[in-house]
């Protein structure tokens, strides 16, 4: 009996480069959930290695054109996907206008990691953890942790959750400047809040995307601001963060902090400026960071790092004024 | 007498990969490395290094952390400086590879090559090609830099000889040469 399902005509495993964004939405719904959509590919290449990659298929979205472009759409600045971090550190309207995301672009990585990594590819970065991002024999010799079969935590040594990471800097940075997404997926395509894309659950990082959705453009509101960034790292160079804040302040004194690095996805303090005080501001922070010991620096330092940074960047302020 | 590995190794790829196509699981690849057109089948997963050293031989890219870490494996794919390592060769398709074997041009080194033999930045070697290649697309991109630019630039290449010292003042004496 001829058999004339989509599905036996598709190869065992395939890399397939699309040009469109509904060839790549039409490709992943023959798919069934079995691919990786991939743009530069520096954190996708990683977990392979680290077997930690399921999927037989892989879409590579670099070749959509429309994607590449950083141009401006009446009050906001739009950044597409596709977008390399090297792009948003070298464009001059970026570096003008939104100085806060060159400043973070230049903090990912290396320069010449910055040449592939996308805008997109660091804000789905998935979260980290020392027990999780490790090769698969260092992983089974330690009995695996919850999220990656195992049945407790390698951290808190519970079942009741994963504490991994987020560790995108690029998303510190957006969510402080009042960013919004657009998402294209299988029903159309739509725009959330960037803050909307963190589900806050170690295990499944991301929200949004369960319908084949792809991150189109990044909308940030071009308005002055006076900004601020830190990030805390091992080395200068290469290494992700193990704590970063991003703060804004627009002309009404309103202000949005986003702490990242420290929980399960990126936490944001916001509110009039009149109406917070820095003690404050470190009551909100240590209720909405979730960090457990589970990066290269010491828990207690990195914990004690949120609350000095928060001061660096509240003393900046008030000199300023 | 050089041995030409490169017809040989297609030749030998060849049957080998049949019975994979036959499976739908391998892939075909035409790229110019070094200026040579090349047609290669290869595994869909595949990475540009491994494609490199493995089918074309031509082992002057270290395979280092191969995970993005060290810099050892960096290549210009059409002129950008990318790590082979992170990179899969699927999506090098129509598109330009050079690697340390491409960079000398009628048998003259490159200035930095050449700078880096004559101020010492090379000691056991294995970090030079990426160290190298990085440097190259760096100088297009910078033609003067200063010591921080370049200490900037190749921040993500690793060498555990050097002390860095070496390099760096390889990388400024071939800036200085190149404006010359």
């Amino acid at each position: 009996m001829k058999n004339d399902s989509p599905r036996e005509e598709i190869a065992e495993r395939s890399y397939v480069v699309v040009t469109t964004v509904e060839e790549a939405v039409a490709r992943a719904r023959e798919l069934r959930g079995d691919y990786q959509y991939v743009a530069g590919g520096t954190d996708l290449e990683v977990h392979r290695r680290q077997e930690l990659v399921a999927e037989h298929h892989v879409i590579d979205l670099t070749a959509i054109k429309e994607l590449h472009a950083i141009s401006i759409d009446g009050e906001e600045l739009s950044i597409g996907a596709l977008v390399t971090l090297d792009e948003i550190i070298s464009d001059v309207v970026v570096r003008e206008r939104v100085p806060l995301l060159a400043t973070a672009a230049r903090s990912v990585a290396t320069p010449v990691i910055r040449k592939s990594a996308t805008v997109g590819g660091n804000l789905l970065v998935k979260n980290r953890c020392t027990f999780y991002d490790q090769s698969g024999s260092w992983r089974s010799s330690i009995g695996s942790c919850l999220r990656d079969n195992g049945d407790i935590c390698q951290v808190v040594g519970t079942d009741a959750g994963c504490y991994s990471r987020n560790v995108s800097d690029m998303a510190a940075a957006f969510i402080a400047l009042g960013a919004t997404i657009v998402v294209r997926d299988q029903k159309g395509e739509k725009r959330y809040d960037l803050t909307a894309l963190y589900s806050g659950d170690g295990i499944r990082n991301h929200n949004l995307l369960e319908n084949d959705g792809i991150i189109l453009r990044v909308q940030v509101p071009i308005k002055p601001v006076a900004s601020w960034y830190r990030k805390l790292r091992l080395r200068e160079s290469l290494d992700f963060t193990s704590c970063t804040v991003a703060a804004a302040v627009d002309e009404r004194n309103y202000i949005r902090v986003c702490i990242n690095g420290v929980s399960m996805a990126p936490v944001l303090i916001e509110g009039d400026l009149a109406e917070l005080s820095l003690e404050e501001l470190h009551r909100r922070a240590r209720r909405s960071c979730q960090t457990v010991d589970n990066d290269l620096l010491p828990l207690k330092y990195r914990r004690e790092m949120i609350h000095i940074y928060l001061e660096e960047w509240w003393g900046s302020i008030h000199v300023d004024a | 007498m050089h041995r030409d590995f490169r017809e040989e190794t297609e030749r030998k790829v060849e049957p080998a990969v049949t019975e994979a196509v036959k499976k739908r699981s391998m892939m075909e690849v035409e790229m110019i490395v070094n200026g040579v057109s090349r047609r290669l089948l290869v595994d869909p997963f595949e990475s540009l290094l491994y494609t490199l050293r493995e089918r074309l031989n031509l082992t002057g890219t270290k395979e280092g952390c191969d995970q993005g870490t060290c810099g050892a494996c960096t290549v210009l794919l059409d002129d950008v400086p990318v790590l082979s390592c992170l990179t899969p060769v699927a999506r090098c398709s129509s598109r330009r590879v050079t690697t340390i074997e491409g960079l000398a041009e009628n048998g003259e080194l490159h200035p930095v090559q050449k700078h880096m033999v004559e101020t010492g930045g090379i000691q056991c070697g294995f970090c030079t090609p990426g160290m190298v290649m990085t440097a190259v697309a760096f100088l297009r991109e910078k033609p003067r830099p200063d010591e921080r630019e370049i200490r900037e630039a190749i921040s993500g290449n690793l060498c555990r000889c050097t002390g860095y010292a070496k390099i760096v003042e390889a990388i400024s004496r071939a800036a200085e040469e190149m404006q010359s």
